[in-house]
């Protein structure tokens, strides 16, 4: 059943779907974080997949002589992964002023990897009447900018299609998680992760297809998981499943998450209505959408995250945080805090990106769930 | 007139020998607690005196941690300037230095003269030098040379990804304890590749140029040689005594100021 | 996460230190004058935000390249939380205690030592309680991300100032509503009013003084250099400190004029100048005097600094006194860093090295500044293509146990005698 996402994930970043698109003659975007608008891209007619890093923890040397060893390992990974011509398929790079980590490696990127073209987004970091009409200025440059390179008009019909077609994907996502919501849920976070990894490597059009197929044979596919505890993972960007997999080894099962790679990037839809042109609506969706942690207020993020572990009741939390990443590591005082108030353990781990979760992470995850396990009896 | 180069290093002190015609000798004598004394017993053995006496005859110029402090050096130098000139005289063709030593690891841009353009380096705390690598070969339980010989029988070996020494030593000893325990020449690929990496990170940030260099003592590791070689896709210059280069380097600026003239 | 209340604050330690240098520059007949004020307003600086509370008056701590002149006008006592924690860290030779109470507060030691530093230095009592807390994403996640854990440390209100990234008419607007969202917070917070004109008083003294910082730069360019290696630190927290304020134009006026009567003798900052160097970021603050010896010993002397000195263009307009406060933060050297690194930002470091006739360039790579180490390898190429090597010195600005001087001895030796050689 999740063979084909998998497929996708393995091939990545070259993946088989790319690769076709290109030689359609099609263009191919790369976007860096979740505050770039996605639907622009696609409306304008280019496959927008988002850049990420090796799938594992791996040598970052390349990383690490163009950024610094304190920046982020993710960071260091894409930019890796650029220079030695992974991403030499795209037409465009669009970066945004989400992190330190970000934008520098927009800079790099756009000093030292020949990508046609080159965009940056200033993201506000509240959510204020002010703020929303600065990211909307920003998002009509963004379409402005790709119209003026494309020689193209970015109509508001191909908007509302493009609306539709993601606005679809994430329904069907949040019809995925509704299945992680059961007692026993047919299937895993080890394997959401797959299909969420696929989702930003291929068409949409194509994804949501997928999906459908996986949603319609999963509940009668009498698979069923199940775990001593049901956790959510929180904190930096996450796209190795293997990291989950081995939570889920140790006898867990991870139902839940506030993950830019995974419920951050499908939770809210865009919200069309006959005030909004499609344009304020993506803006609108974007900048008020699940917060990452560099938003201001923090309460915003950690509301959620405590609706989450009701909603998908959650047993204990994981955060894991990339070193150096600084916004979550910042944050990780307070939610610690709000987690304890509710009497929801958490876990504290620093990883690298692309962690499969061995070694030391090991050990530390099977205490965190023996002494839950400790507490449910 | 002979020209004399002295580099005292941490673990080593090295000495060359440069006459006029270009004739080479040199000698590599372990470094005691006092460089004076190892100095002095460096030279002496090079030069075949009992009791050292340098007349008119010689011009010596030192380098190396121990350098600063020799009381009968015409010249103290910085190791750097030492390699560079060093790599200049055994291949003029060289445009970047590495130098892989016991502490650190300097990687160097030089120019057709011998002169440093420009340099990056990294000192103890990083997982890319030669005490590093002894570390790790007391966690194997086996001489450096043994984990040399191993590391050509691996293809690949585990990511060791931890930046600093400390972190690296730790997953190393994961993979020794681990059940069933990594195969030990991959575990050795592994720490082969990861100070390779760290290396590699150097010379990518200052800027790679052909030809390159490799000197310093742990030069004289052909599997950690032959990794580096594979990372750069092509061959890189290894002189035959590469952990004399930078003593080899002030012999050379001594010969210099022996041709200048310069004053004792 | 409880502070500690009313435990003494180590504000005295700054007090003390800057009465040493005080008395120790009249018997020095090498001192400056400019020196003494700009001791006299540190001590000043401090005197006040000490006695604030027995005065019933209004603190602001804020993180750095904060908008002070907004404060002044409103007649509230402002505390620079990075400048007063690490001249506390420095005088008391407590910077351990600091760093271990933020640590203990819950912040990871990738969190850079300032800011875990002024966390710890909240929640241990070595900084005063403030009124409230103010802070913005200038310059780094660091800064922006740090408020809400202070105000829940000192249990006070705060406003976040959220800097636009880029500098877009758009943009600009963004800011100003924010600085007088943020004035509106204040004026209901302390119960002062803004007065407008004073604010444009202030405007009026900055716009002076930024003229006043590009002509102490312009005759920086003599060779030799009048000003010492670790002169712009002062410079620095003039702006970070007092900005607009008049005595920071009567330091600013007595520095120039100094530098201008050097420069007509030909004299320089070290009695013989080989070296002319280009700095990036800022050094170890326990080696400063170590690094001004050094500097002496060799004849190397920083004369630019591209990010903390080299101011950009631009005049401010105290007819429009809120838009010049916002226009200034685009201003200030440092906040080049912050926006994207274009065509336009590298090229300023070359015209620095070639206006300043600079030998080499030394980068402190301050191993918790993740934004700043960023661009080493982007600066050393731009700087290589015109033959000026660059050394990086891994160092901690804050913590002593980083570095120590024998290492930054060795690598700055080994520098000098690089560029000797060439």
């Amino acid at each position: 059943m999740f063979d084909r996402f998998i497929e996708v994930n393995s091939t990545f970043p070259k993946t088989a779907h790319v690769l076709e698109h290109k030689r359609q003659g099609g263009l191919v975007f790369g976007w860096l974080c979740t505050y770039v608008p996605e639907e622009i891209m696609h409306a304008a007619g280019a496959l927008p997949v988002r850049i990420t890093g090796h799938n594992q923890e791996t040598e970052l040397e390349d990383g690490s002589a163009y950024l610094y060893v304190n920046n982020c390992s993710f960071s260091r990974s894409c930019l890796q992964m650029g220079l030695r011509g992974g991403y030499d398929f795209l037409d465009g790079v669009v970066g945004s002023s989400t992190c330190d980590g970000a934008r520098r490696l927009f800079d790099l990127w756009r000093n030292y990897i020949e990508t046609p073209f080159h965009h940056v987004l200033t993201i506000p970091r509240k959510s204020t009447p002010e703020a929303h009409a600065l990211y909307y200025q920003q998002v009509v440059q963004f379409k402005e900018r790709l119209e003026e390179f494309l020689g193209i008009q970015i109509t508001d019909e191909k908007l509302h299609q493009s609306i539709d077609v993601y606005n679809e994907s994430r329904t069907l996502l949040k019809n995925l998680y509704e299945l992680r919501k059961l007692d026993n849920p047919p299937i895993s976070g080890a394997e959401t992760m797959e299909v969420l990894n696929a989702s930003f490597r291929m068409p949409k059009e194509l994804f949501n297809e997928y999906l459908k197929d996986l949603l319609r044979d999963l509940p009668s596919s009498g698979h069923t998981h199940n775990g001593l505890a049901r956790l959510m993972v929180t904190g930096s960007v996450l796209t190795n499943p293997e990291f989950i997999k081995s939570i889920e080894n140790q006898g867990a099962l991870v139902v839940a998450d506030d993950l830019c790679t995974s419920t951050r990037y499908w939770s809210d839809p865009v919200e069309l209505n006959e005030d909004t042109t499609p344009l304020q609506a993506i803006s609108r969706r974007y900048l008020d959408n699940f917060p990452c942690a560099r938003m201001f207020p923090s309460d915003k993020r950690f509301n959620r995250i405590l609706s989450l572990v009701q909603d998908f009741k959650v047993d204990g939390v994981i955060s894991q945080i990339i070193r150096y990443c600084v916004a979550y590591a910042h944050d990780l005082p307070l939610l610690t805090e709000r987690l304890r108030a509710n009497g929801i353990p958490m876990l504290a781990l620093d990883v690298e990106y692309g962690t499969s979760g061995s070694g030391q992470i090991q050990t530390r995850v099977q205490a965190f769930l023996e002494m839950l396990g400790a507490r449910k009896r | 007139m002979k020209a004399l180069g002295i580099d005292i290093g941490s673990l080593t002190t090295k000495v060359v020998i440069l006459d006029s015609n270009d004739a080479l000798s040199f000698n590599v004598t372990p470094s005691g607690d006092e460089p004076e004394s190892s100095a002095r017993a460096a030279l002496e053995e090079s030069l075949g005196q009992s009791e050292l006496n340098l007349d008119h005859d010689f011009y010596l110029v030192s380098t190396g941690i121990g350098g600063k402090l020799l009381p009968f050096t015409q010249q103290q130098k910085a190791i750097t300037t030492c390699l560079a000139r060093g790599v200049h005289y055994l291949f003029p063709s060289a445009r970047l230095a590495i130098d892989i030593g016991a502490e650190s690891c300097n990687v160097l841009k030089v120019n057709e003269r011998g002169r440093i353009k420009d340099w990056v380096n990294h000192d103890k705390c990083a997982a890319g030098t030669g005490v590093f690598l002894q570390k790790m070969a007391k966690i194997m339980r086996m001489p450096l040379e043994e984990m040399s010989k191993l590391s050509f029988r691996a293809s690949s070996g585990p990511a060791i990804t931890g930046t600093f020494a400390v972190f690296a030593e730790s997953e190393v000893i994961s993979h020794v304890h681990r059940v069933p325990p990594t195969p030990k020449e991959e575990i050795v690929a592994g720490i082969y590749s990861s100070v390779v990496s760290r290396i590699m990170t150097l010379c990518k940030r200052i800027g790679i140029e052909k030809d390159v260099a490799v000197v310093g003592g742990v030069a004289l590791n052909n599997g950690l040689v032959s990794i580096l070689e594979k990372a750069m896709g092509f061959e890189i210059l290894v002189p035959e005594a590469p952990q004399i280069a930078a003593a080899l380097g002030a012999a050379v600026i001594a010969r210099e100021s022996i041709e200048k003239g310069a004053d004792r | 996460m409880i502070h500690t209340g009313e435990k003494k604050d180590k504000i005295d330690a700054i007090i003390r230190a800057c009465g040493v240098m005080l008395r120790m520059n009249k018997v020095r007949p090498d001192a400056r004058e400019s020196e003494n004020i700009y001791y006299q307003m540190l001590s000043n600086y401090f005197t006040r935000l000490q006695d604030a509370k027995d005065e019933g008056r209004f603190v602001a701590a804020h993180t750095v390249f904060f908008p002070t002149e907004i404060l002044y006008a409103m007649d509230i006592v402002p505390m620079h939380t990075e400048t007063t924690t690490w001249m506390i860290s420095l005088f008391t030779g407590e910077c351990a205690d600091l760093l271990s109470a933020g640590t203990d507060l819950g912040l990871a030691s990738e969190i850079c030592t300032p800011h875990r530093g002024l966390a710890g230095a909240f929640a241990s009592g070595a900084l005063p309680r403030p009124n409230v807390m103010l802070w913005s994403n200038l310059i780094c996640d660091n800064t922006a991300k740090s408020g809400e854990l202070l105000m829940e440390i000192n249990r006070c209100p705060g406003f976040f100032i959220d800097h636009p990234f880029q500098h877009s008419e758009d943009e600009m607007k963004y800011l100003v509503g924010e600085l007088n969202s943020m004035i509106g917070f204040l004026e209901e917070q302390s119960g002062h009013k803004m007065n407008w004109d004073r604010l444009a008083e202030i405007v009026a003294r900055m716009d002076r003084q930024i003229e006043l910082f590009r002509e102490i730069c312009e005759l920086r360019k003599a060779v030799p250099s009048p000003f010492h290696t670790q002169g712009f630190l002062e410079l620095l927290t003039i702006d970070y400190l007092f900005p607009g304020q008049p005595e920071a134009t009567d330091y600013l006026e007595t520095l120039r004029q100094e530098l201008a009567d050097m420069v007509k003798n030909g004299e320089g900052a070290v009695s013989d100048e080989r070296f002319r160097l280009m700095s990036f970021f800022i050094p170890p603050m326990h080696l400063i005097g170590f690094l001004e010896r050094i500097s002496q010993e060799y004849g190397a002397v920083s004369v630019t600094e591209p990010f903390f000195t080299y101011w950009g263009e631009g005049r401010l307009d105290p007819n429009r006194p809120l838009e010049s406060v916002a226009e200034k933060s685009y201003m200030i050297p440092e906040t080049r860093m912050y926006g994207p690194l274009d065509d336009r930002a590298l090229k300023s470091i070359v015209d620095c090295a070639e206006q300043y006739r600079v030998d080499g360039a030394i980068y402190y790579a301050d191993v918790g500044c993740r934004h700043t180490c960023a661009t080493i390898k982007l600066f050393k190429d731009i700087l290589n293509e015109i033959d000026v090597p660059v050394l990086t010195l891994d160092c901690d600005v804050v913590d002593p146990t980083i570095t120590s001087e024998e290492e930054v001895r060795e690598k700055l030796e080994r520098f000098f005698e690089l560029l000797e050689d060439r």
